[in-house]
């Protein structure tokens, strides 16, 4: 229940997202404050957990420059304990891809499990930060990773079909690029947060955070209703962490 | 600070629910083998844990039983017998959970496979994807 609100959450943030791109172009046009910033964050849930470092380049958009716009890179490192994921791609959880995919159920009998006793993912992606400031010293925004690379492990997995399985072999897929709901691909974080600002330098951080990671298994070991090797992980978390202004 | 986040982390990470242990008290099964085909047969072995027994494939009635008697074992979380085609278990059923680390236990087969491709029965930690013991059973 909690998953299906989260990805309902996701699904409504990528949305706003795409109207928000606009943003980034009339950013670069009018004139506004531009601020950079490193941000430190860790994030813990049941049996897992992330560290995630971002160099975030933040546009103050607005009259008042309330509104922030922003582009960054972010590496998030995601350690699990006996993680289950499911089937990843969209056209075997959903039946179809594009843009409708956003409004499908998932097809419960498509989708399979694969269980991996210690995940280890590394993502290194470009990121967009949407935010408000509320007040001079709090704001809240959210962010979402865009596309990148994953980098890990290659690790033993048991792929789990009612009473029949397959112990095989799976790496982190390799690249990672945003695009609607399932159709996504790799290992993609996000966070809904807020900052709480210190002083000029420091600002606290306490966010939401939602992760999908994938991994590919050597051999499409999916048969039914098509052969599939991708299958996915979407942690939910929270986690806390400090922002350093650089300028 | 540094320590201190370092901790957390990993605290939070092996923080993992109860384990899920197999029932320790002694179990015999009412499976009679002198009713049944033997079709194969092999001594169990513990791979990096202690298992000792033997594992035997049966057919009764049509259908195909695994017998693991006489049958110890030490405890571990998620426990499940698997038969399976090879060593690797990369292709395997599901017999379901270890009903006990001792005592003759039956479980029965779903799908009444080809004997002939299955080679193996193990016992194996699901949740850490690590056999526990095995048993190449043959004719």
């Amino acid at each position: 229940m909690i998953i299906n609100v989260i990805v309902i959450m996701i699904r409504i943030a990528t949305l706003c997202l795409s109207l928000f791109i606009p943003m980034a172009i009339v950013a670069q046009q009018s004139p506004s404050t531009k601020t950079k910033s490193i941000d430190l964050g860790l994030g813990v849930a049941s049996s897992q957990g992330t560290l995630s470092a971002a160099y975030v380049y933040d546009w103050n958009l607005g009259k008042k420059e309330k509104f922030i716009f922003g582009i960054g890179g972010r590496i998030t490192t995601y350690v699990g304990a006996n993680q289950y994921y499911s089937t990843a791609p969209a056209d075997i959880t959903s039946g179809s891809t594009g843009p409708g995919v956003f409004f499908k159920e998932d097809i419960v009998e498509n989708i399979d499990t694969f269980l991996i006793a210690k995940p280890r993912v590394v993502a290194f992606n470009t990121m967009i930060n949407l935010g408000y400031k509320i007040t001079q010293k709090i704001s809240l925004g959210f962010n979402i990773d865009v596309i990148g690379f994953s980098v890990g492990n290659k690790t033993q997995g048991n792929y789990i079909n009612g009473s029949q399985g397959q112990i095989v072999e799976a790496k982190p897929t390799a690249f990672n690029l945003l695009l609607v709901s399932d159709n996504d691909l790799g290992s993609l974080n996000s966070e809904f947060y807020g900052k709480y600002k210190l002083n000029e330098k420091i600002s606290l951080k306490a966010a939401f955070q939602f992760l999908f990671t994938e991994y590919t298994t050597e051999i499409a070991v999916q048969q039914f209703p098509e052969p599939n090797d991708r299958f996915r992980n979407k942690s939910s978390m929270f986690s806390a962490g400090v922002s350093f202004h650089l300028n | 600070m540094k320590k201190i986040i370092i901790l957390m982390f990993i605290t939070a990470v092996i923080s993992c629910k109860e384990e899920d242990a197999t029932p320790t008290g002694p179990i015999n099964d009412v499976f009679d083998p002198t009713t049944a085909t033997l079709l194969k047969s092999g001594t169990l072995v513990g791979i990096g844990h202690t298992v000792s027994g033997t594992a035997s494939l049966y057919e009764s009635g049509g259908k195909k039983i695994v017998l693991l008697d006489p049958y110890d074992s030490q405890n571990g979380p998620d426990l499940k017998v698997y038969l399976s085609k090879d060593v690797n278990a990369s292709s395997y059923i599901s017999l379901g959970a270890l009903k006990s680390i001792t005592g003759k236990q039956s479980y029965e087969v779903p799908g009444n496979p080809d004997a002939a491709e299955y080679n193996y029965i193990m016992v194996w930690c699901e949740q850490f994807t690590v056999v526990f013991g095995r048993a190449e059973i043959k004719k």
